[in-house]
């Protein structure tokens, strides 16, 4: 065993350790389809959400850009696949999701053109910008996209003209988790190649590598164009599921709380990007069915604490505890 | 083995329905974060409404199961609506203050065999989205329409519109405009104010300058209305005799006290004041501010809340407890009763309640402000409602 690891490349090792986490995750997918029945909505929503978190990883996180306008990326995506469905009668999911994807890829070349001019707070400011600007646009075009009234109508019909899209969710949650593991492959591939290390290198020292003789605007860019049509996936595969697109999905408040469930489960891994979003919407679910009415407060500790006592987020304080105890053992 | 399975699969089955006495009735709503006090109308609503009349429905007991929705986000009250049907097995769903929040839940209506009344939500619309929706508060169409034959009365001809930029707004509007310029009257000029604006000046710099007799005027309840009537004051236009024309929902009576004086005399139209002079509103208001503790919170989605319950109340009865949502919303199709806002009916053709439309006006009564109603429009329906 020990043998054929070593005589693998690096990339067929990495391919392998992401093919195991991908039976990881199919097989906690499996596990909560059977445990939870009727939760099934929920947790699609926490896959479409997930894949906004992931999509800022790709930015912050890898990048190091700072960004608060992330939600404009996943709205565009929503609306896309929205408008599409509602107004031009194409209701093939696969085909929604896909406008959906492209919908956000052109979002996120048109916002990085902006936000990447600034630094620091100024770019957090054009982020902020952006998303406001976005959040105004779909409120005043409001034939296209209802407004504030939110854009219904939408009618997907049944995937691969087989499954239909049911009361208890079941399509949209196997569609969801298949598109997950789709997305988190891809990226694994993409963080890993010579592309995602020159995002990395960037996010260290953007100088050296400009002295390197490596583009940094331009390799950011297509860092933003990759994550925006990941988090226009998020969009379509949240206005397939609810069949409602609303302004909440050109918030700011979307955008913020994306990037508290991204520090919550810890930056630049995948891994942290899914914990996060997991156990934060799970959590507000969860305190917020015991007590309707004053569960804002719980959450606020349970943010506070883990600030306080793991700034690394949950993957760093796994990371921790390997480096504690794996040191002396084997590899 | 098998027998052992079907004996556990009867006694599962015998359990549910013996379980059927008590009928769950799922209440999304704002109970937290800005709106929550329209969220607590609604428990309270659904309080007075026991209070009344007691918890249980022939044999069945009815059990309200909360769901918090703080803000307009139709995933996530696809999500607890979905959660509600299949995890907790209610048999209603009601509440929904926010119109986004209605139509995400509609779809699924048919599906689960359960019906939906409408505690709030207001664009006509709504219950369009699904035959099983039954609304029993008011559409924007409905309180503003009324306002127009208000200004003509007084004799008012030009009048400039200012709503908030958002769909309630442009729906006020377009209801006044359509309503006014039919009867004769004309619109100087519509201004749609973004919905964070809070320096009204300017605004109120353009009413003067519009030449217009008369504002008619539409923003969400809360501080950005305390703002507009402050700007609104302080600039003198309520001194230079410009009236302010809107619908109620900028005077409701959690606002009143805040307000104060510079709503004095304002008139506005709407399907309930908690003055209103009847012993069935003397009843609930007395119900409904006994759960709240205070009297200065109760407003109108209590009423909305406590006629729901009416409605399923009587669905429950009509169908025996039995859960079949077809027939529930039949029963209720063209029903009639006394309300604490008057007589009220359920239009058997698009299920949204028809209902008195009141002009009131901001007086003070002993210590405290109330909307007093000087002028009743009888049997008011939907105005702004197309047949799909």
């Amino acid at each position: 065993m020990s043998n054929d690891a070593k005589t693998m490349t690096i990339w067929q090792r990495g391919l392998r350790s992401d093919l195991i986490a991908c039976l990881l995750i199919g097989l906690i997918a499996v596990i909560c389809f059977y445990a939870m029945p009727s939760g099934l909505s929920l947790l699609t929503r926490i896959i479409a959400i997930m894949l906004l978190v992931l999509s800022i990883d790709l930015v912050t996180g890898y990048g190091g850009v700072a960004t608060l306008g992330h939600a404009a990326l996943f709205g565009a995506g929503a609306y896309a696949a929205g408008i599409a469905a509602a107004k031009f009668g194409i209701t093939d999911p696969l085909l929604m999701l896909l406008i959906g994807t492209i919908a956000g890829a052109i979002a996120g070349f048109l916002s990085s053109l902006v936000i990447l001019r600034g630094h620091g707070l100024s770019q957090l400011v054009l982020s902020i910008a952006v998303i406001m600007l976005a959040r105004e646009a779909a409120n005043k075009f409001s034939t296209w996209t209802g407004g504030s009234d939110g854009l219904s109508g939408i009618a997907p019909s049944p995937l691969l003209g087989m499954w239909r899209f049911d009361l208890w969710g079941k399509t949209s949650y196997w569609l969801a988790v298949i598109l997950l593991l789709v997305v988190f492959l891809i990226l694994r591939q993409i963080v890993r190649s010579p592309f995602g290390m020159l995002v990395k290198a960037i996010r260290q020292d953007p100088i050296r590598v400009s002295a390197m003789g490596a583009p940094v605007y331009w390799t950011l860019v297509k860092m933003y164009v990759i994550s925006g049509a990941v988090a226009g996936l998020g969009g379509a595969l949240s206005a397939v599921a609810t069949k409602v697109v609303g302004l909440d999905a050109l918030s700011f408040e979307l955008s913020a709380e994306a990037v508290v469930m991204l520090v919550l489960g810890g930056t630049a891994n995948l891994f942290g990007a899914m914990i996060g979003t997991t156990v934060f919407i799970w959590f507000e679910h969860l305190v917020s069915s015991v007590n309707p009415f004053h569960w804002l407060t719980i959450v606020g500790v349970l943010l506070v604490t883990v600030v306080l006592f793991a700034p690394r987020g949950l993957t760093g304080i796994a990371d921790q505890l390997r480096d504690k105890f794996g040191k002396g053992g084997a590899k | 083995m098998r027998k052992l399975l079907q004996a556990t699969a009867a006694i599962a089955l015998m359990a549910t329905a013996a379980g059927a006495d008590t009928i769950k009735v799922g209440v999304v709503g704002p109970f937290s974060g800005s709106a929550a006090l329209q969220g607590r109308n609604f428990q309270a609503g659904i309080e007075a409404w026991f209070a009344l009349n007691g918890k249980t429905v022939g044999d069945h007991e009815i059990e309200i199961i909360y769901r918090d929705l703080p803000a307009a986000d139709p995933a996530q009250s696809a999500a607890l609506t979905q959660e509600l049907v299949v995890g907790e097995g209610v048999q209603y769903l009601a509440g929904y203050y926010y119109t986004p929040d209605a139509m995400a839940a509609a779809p699924i209506l048919e599906e689960a065999n359960v019906p939906m009344v409408v505690f709030n939500a207001a664009t006509s619309a709504i219950v369009n989205a699904s035959p099983y929706v039954v609304r029993t508060s008011f559409t924007t169409w409905q309180t503003s329409t009324p306002m127009a034959a208000v200004a003509r009365e007084r004799g008012i001809n030009k009048i400039i519109t200012v709503v908030s930029d958002y769909g309630p707004g442009t729906d006020s509007e377009t209801a006044f405009i359509k309503a006014f310029t039919d009867q004769g009257g004309e619109i100087v000029q519509s201004i749609r104010m973004p919905m964070s604006t809070t320096d009204f000046s300017p605004i109120m710099q353009r009413i003067k300058d519009s030449g217009a007799e008369a504002v008619f005027a539409f923003l969400p309840a809360g501080p950005q209305t305390l703002g507009f009537m402050q700007s609104y004051v302080e600039n003198g236009l309520k001194e230079s005799g410009v009236a302010l024309l809107a619908p109620g929902d900028l005077t409701q009576e959690s606002d009143l006290g805040a307000l104060g004086p510079n709503a004095e005399g304002m008139l506005t139209t709407f399907h309930y004041a908690v003055s209103h002079d009847s012993p069935e509103n003397k009843a609930f208001v007395e119900a409904a501010t006994g759960w709240l503790g205070n009297a200065n919170e109760l407003s109108f989605p209590a009423v909305g809340a406590f006629d729901g319950m009416h409605v399923i109340a009587h669905m429950i009865e009509a169908t025996g407890g039995e859960q079949d949502a077809a027939a529930a919303v039949e029963s209720v199709k063209g029903l009639e009763w006394v309300s604490p806002r008057g007589p009220v009916s359920i239009n058997p053709e698009n299920r949204h309640i028809t209902q008195n439309i009141y002009l009131r006006e901001v007086a003070k009564e002993g210590e405290s402000w109330i909307n007093k109603e000087i002028q009743t429009f009888e049997n008011q329906g939907d105005p702004g409602w197309v047949a799909p």
